[in-house]
């Protein structure tokens, strides 16, 4: 398989001979940034373009169909028009708290976005607690939407805050101990090792129940924790007008949208990351023939795909049901989501303990 | 316990619900769309026959019509979009008759409530289902429903006719 | 003496440590008073990943981060009058503070310096997750925190007893 540690170390050792010693280091990492951000902007815009796409198709209508072929220009469109957006000043907020809030959601997003294994090799934050990293750096978003919330200096704004800080606090207990049932399959935090061990089986079928049982809940509190699908009370229109980002115009409601869809496409390689294998293509034991043809099809394609079915089952949520009420939506986390989990995790010890994975 | 057992039967119960919409969605997903791609399919375009999209005087082949200057539809209509221009003639036999000179019928306040289609006692306007009427100036709107040089057919208006 | 790429990253960081804690206690906003803080524990988990500890780092940004100051920011939302400031205090009581300040400060720099640190070993490479895994949860000697935690979970059943016991009717 293709290792892209071979144009990282090829890049590298052209700045060594081009430049001198101290400045590598610094184009280095500027290289990276402008490739991380260049990466991040061009998944939000496909995954906005999809998300229109298949929310017209369960509608029964066909979306953006005349900007471009198929209304593939449509979001490159909406984009320049975002960014041509004048910035409206209010007049009595906490200006700095205000101006603050986005970029530090942004920023978490960003941070997540960067542990991800795209492909071998092809990642850019690989520590021995990467999937702790992960989880870590998801909940420095909340933060920023409670600042935003409060600086907002509407009521509106604080009440859609308020609740989608509980929400998500709440979610990430069940995310996290769904991650951790995985890791006690795993037995490494590291996402690089948890994505080559997957190599003779993704863990979906080697850890059979406790693992679909806990990648079902990672599902359903990913949606919830990135405040989409049926869990968007705090930004739904109807209730809140627009929730915490109600004051925002422009660029700054720009990084509050582009940050909510990334986010979900984090949850969508995550999962799949855990339990379908990564960038491992689809081997099945004693069919040789059939893992060399799997083994043509470059790994990013492998994981990009699996990453599209996963973030089309988290839109077909959303386009399914209707919305929960906010202690619908704690009554399921508390009373069912967590228990389950639990339960979930000792299955997984108990199966890790005996033995009884493939 | 029994609380224990509505736990888990509502918990089934709701994932079993939540199951079956989400195949329905699917379903639709995949049923083919039914958007008309609307300029590019005008050639094979047919709006269906009771839509409602402009309103005419019916004239024959021998440009005759059936309007015989009543004026009800002008007193029907809830917006003032018609005014019946008409005036009094003096027949061969010396009788006076009220005959129909302009029909004025303003298409930008038109409400397509159709009315004046059902109180005209002679049927003698109708909606046809053309829809592009899109001009750039208001004054392009006001429309007059009676060809030049039409008449009124005279055999339907010595019957009295079926008024619906 | 050539700086190296780490120290640069170090002085960064404790510059930024130094300048958002004093930020921090004196503000006049409580909120933004929250702010600085999460900068100040941003600027000591960048310390932890510098050291290699990517461990503590993730528990830095997880447990403080993104779990206390959630909770400080849930707390002044939920209980903030309606002047967002802080009132003035008296310049007795701010000369005590100074003083306070001073004087503790002054006790802790002349220890450290005259202190005589044992020779750190530092191992490059991240720490192997076995050996922090096997410190925290081990059962051998110094090692207490299992046994820690499960005293824990008896101090949560004996809360729970009691506040069963003495609840309303």
């Amino acid at each position: 398989m293709f290792d892209f540690t071979v144009v990282t170390q090829w890049v590298d050792e052209m700045l060594r001979q081009l430049l001198p010693a101290p400045l590598v280091n610094a184009t280095e990492f500027v290289l990276v940034g402008i490739c991380l951000l260049v990466a991040y902007a061009v998944m939000a815009l496909g995954l906005i373009y999809a998300e229109r796409k298949v929310c017209a198709f369960f509608q029964c209508r066909l979306g953006p169909n005349r900007v471009g072929p198929y209304g593939m220009v449509q979001t490159v469109t909406d984009m320049i028009k975002m960014l041509i957006k004048e910035i409206i000043e209010i007049n009595h907020v906490d200006r700095f708290l205000f101006n603050l809030a986005p970029y530090i959601v942004i920023i978490a997003s960003l941070l997540a976005f960067s542990c991800i294994p795209f492909a071998k090799g092809l990642e850019i934050i690989d520590f021995n607690v990467g999937i702790f990293f992960l989880i870590a750096v998801s909940s420095i978003g909340i933060v920023g939407i409670l600042l935003a919330g409060w600086a907002s200096n509407n009521k509106f704004s604080l009440i859609g805050a308020m609740r989608s800080g509980a929400q998500m606090i709440s979610y990430e207990l069940s995310i996290g101990l769904s991650i951790l049932t995985m890791v006690v399959l795993t037995g490494s935090m590291q996402l690089s090792t948890i994505v080559e061990s997957q190599a003779d089986g993704w863990f979906i079928f080697k850890g059979h129940i406790p693992a679909f049982i806990a990648f079902v809940i990672y599902l359903i509190a990913g949606t919830a924790e990135t405040n989409r699908g049926p869990f968007d009370l705090p930004e739904a229109e109807s209730e809140l007008t627009a929730g915490y980002h109600t004051e925002y115009s422009g660029m700054h409601f720009g990084f509050f949208y582009v940050a909510e869809f990334v986010n979900m496409f984090i949850v969508a390689a995550v999962a799949t990351t855990l339990f379908w294998g990564g960038w491992m293509p689809l081997h099945i034991p004693g069919w040789e023939s059939f893992n060399a043809i799997m083994d043509y099809i470059p790994p990013i394609l492998w994981f990009l795909g699996k990453s599209a079915v996963m973030v089309f089952i988290i839109m077909w949520f959303k386009w399914t049901f209707p919305r929960l009420r906010i202690d619908q939506l704690l009554t399921l986390e508390w009373k069912y989501l967590l228990p389950i989990n639990l339960c979930n995790l000792f299955l997984m010890v108990f199966i890790v303990v005996f033995k009884l994975h493939f | 316990m029994r609380s224990t057992q509505e736990y888990f039967s509502s918990f089934f119960n709701g994932l079993g619900s939540l199951l079956k919409g989400m195949s329905i969605t699917l379903r639709e997903f995949f049923t083919p769309k039914t958007t008309e791609k609307y300029p590019e399919n005008r050639a094979h375009l047919k709006m269906f026959d009771r839509f409602r999209g402009e309103l005419i005087m019916l004239h024959n082949e021998k440009n005759e019509h059936h309007c015989v200057a009543c004026g009800i539809c002008e007193m029907n209509c809830p917006n003032d979009t018609i005014h019946v221009e008409s005036e009094m003639i003096t027949t061969e036999d010396g009788k006076k008759k009220k005959v129909l000179t302009r029909y004025m019928y303003d298409h930008g306040s038109c409400l397509y409530c159709q009315l004046c289609v059902r109180s005209c006692p002679h049927q003698a306007i109708a909606f046809v289902p053309t829809f592009e009427h899109a001009v750039f100036t208001r004054e392009k709107l006001i429309l007059q429903l009676n060809h030049e040089g039409s008449h009124l057919e005279e055999n339907k208006a010595e019957t009295t006719g079926k008024s619906n | 003496m050539s700086i190296t790429l780490p120290q640069v990253v170090f002085l960064f960081l404790a510059t930024v440590i130094v300048i958002f804690s004093i930020l921090t206690v004196t503000t006049k906003r409580i909120l933004r008073s929250a702010t600085y803080l999460l900068f100040v524990l941003f600027a000591t988990a960048g310390i932890y990943f510098e050291l290699n500890y990517s461990f503590l780092g993730a528990v830095q940004l997880t447990v403080y981060a993104g779990g206390i100051i959630v909770l400080y920011v849930f707390s002044i939302l939920l209980t903030s009058s309606d002047s967002q400031k802080v009132e003035k205090i008296k310049n007795s009581k701010f000369f005590a503070g100074i003083l306070a300040a001073i004087g503790g400060a002054a006790i802790c720099i002349f220890i450290t310096m005259t202190h005589s640190f044992p020779v750190s070993h530092f191992v490059p490479g991240e720490l192997n997750q076995k050996v922090i895994g096997t410190a925290l949860m081990g059962t051998e000697k110094y090692q207490y925190l299992l046994p820690f935690e499960l005293i824990s979970v008896l101090l949560l059943a004996c809360i729970i007893g009691g506040i069963l016991i003495a609840r309303k009717r």
